[in-house]
């Protein structure tokens, strides 16, 4: 693999937009900013959705363990949701910097 | 790269907030769009990540420490904000809310025009399968290459993605070289 073929790919993986497409999207953002209602998407809750989960699977049970399906269950959504492997992203990134 | 320049939280200080707020979307917008469309695949996704990055960095540009470029900061932020995008993609597919992706979030046509008005049915049929292709080529590595793949992409050093992502700059070069043999292998033929 050389530096010129590299370049190649470097160039092709670029994201090319019509001028209008970035003057629309400026002023879209100074709209936002400006104080208008924000449509702030609900995925952009996720990473309190995530907590919020967290806290709810790893708490300490009040009642008698769950049987064995319910256990399933979690362990599934933990694995689904990926947040044991995404706890070094966390770390890495403070949250508060948004 | 394309349009970078190195406005500093300095520098926008003496403006009208609405103009300084104008300069770094200006300067930064490309490079954030870029990322976050690379990274999700999505240009709906894409377009809400840059807006929310833009409002999020300018509502906590005060308490940027300056220990990384304005830059590398704004791609932490979008990089997060993408994190969070996959995390509730995956939740919605878990409790099967989520939809076929088919042509969902594929850019419009008008936007991938070139700017000579002369040139724009073939031209743009080209840019669009193009378009296709590398954001499928992309979409097919593990997430950390992905990562990693899309901010050299935009022509960050190796220190500049570490600090973006919060790695170790080891471990940004040996993703970025796994990530370049596959890119290359999908990508062959325009190489």
């Amino acid at each position: 693999m050389n530096d010129d073929k590299e370049k190649r790919l470097i160039s092709l993986l670029a994201v090319r937009r019509h001028e209008a497409f970035w003057q629309r999207q400026e002023k879209e953002i100074l709209a936002a900013a400006a104080g208008r209602p924000s449509h702030r998407k609900a995925w952009l809750l996720a990473p309190a959705a995530a907590l919020a989960a967290l806290l709810f699977f790893t708490a300490k049970p009040q009642t008698p363990a769950p049987a064995p399906e319910n256990q399933l269950v979690s362990t599934a959504f933990l694995e689904h949701l990926d947040l044991l492997d995404d706890m070094d992203v966390l770390e890495a990134v403070p949250e508060n910097e948004l | 790269m394309e349009n970078e320049k190195k406005t500093k939280p300095e520098g926008l200080a003496g403006k009208d907030p609405e103009s300084a707020f104008a300069l770094l979307i200006e300067e930064h917008q490309r490079l954030v769009y870029a990322v976050a469309l690379r990274l999700t695949s999505n240009t709906d996704a894409a377009e809400d990540i840059t807006q929310e990055t833009f409002i999020a960095a300018w509502k906590h540009l005060k308490d940027f420490r300056g220990e990384s470029s304005l830059k590398t900061w704004l791609l932490r932020i979008a990089a997060n904000k993408a994190r969070s995008y996959w995390r509730w993609k995956k939740l919605r597919n878990w409790v099967g809310l989520g939809r076929g992706e088919g042509e969902e979030g594929a850019p419009a046509l008008e936007d991938l025009l070139p700017d000579r008005a002369g040139d724009r049915p073939e031209q743009a049929a080209l840019a669009a399968d193009l378009e296709r292709r590398v954001q499928a080529a992309i979409a097919l590595l593990p997430p950390r290459q992905r990562e990693v793949a899309v901010l050299r992409s935009q022509e960050l050093s190796m220190a500049e993605i570490a600090a973006a992502l919060g790695m170790a700059e080891g471990t940004v070069k040996a993703h970025w070289f796994e990530a370049r043999k596959k890119l290359e292998a999908s990508l062959g033929e325009y190489l």
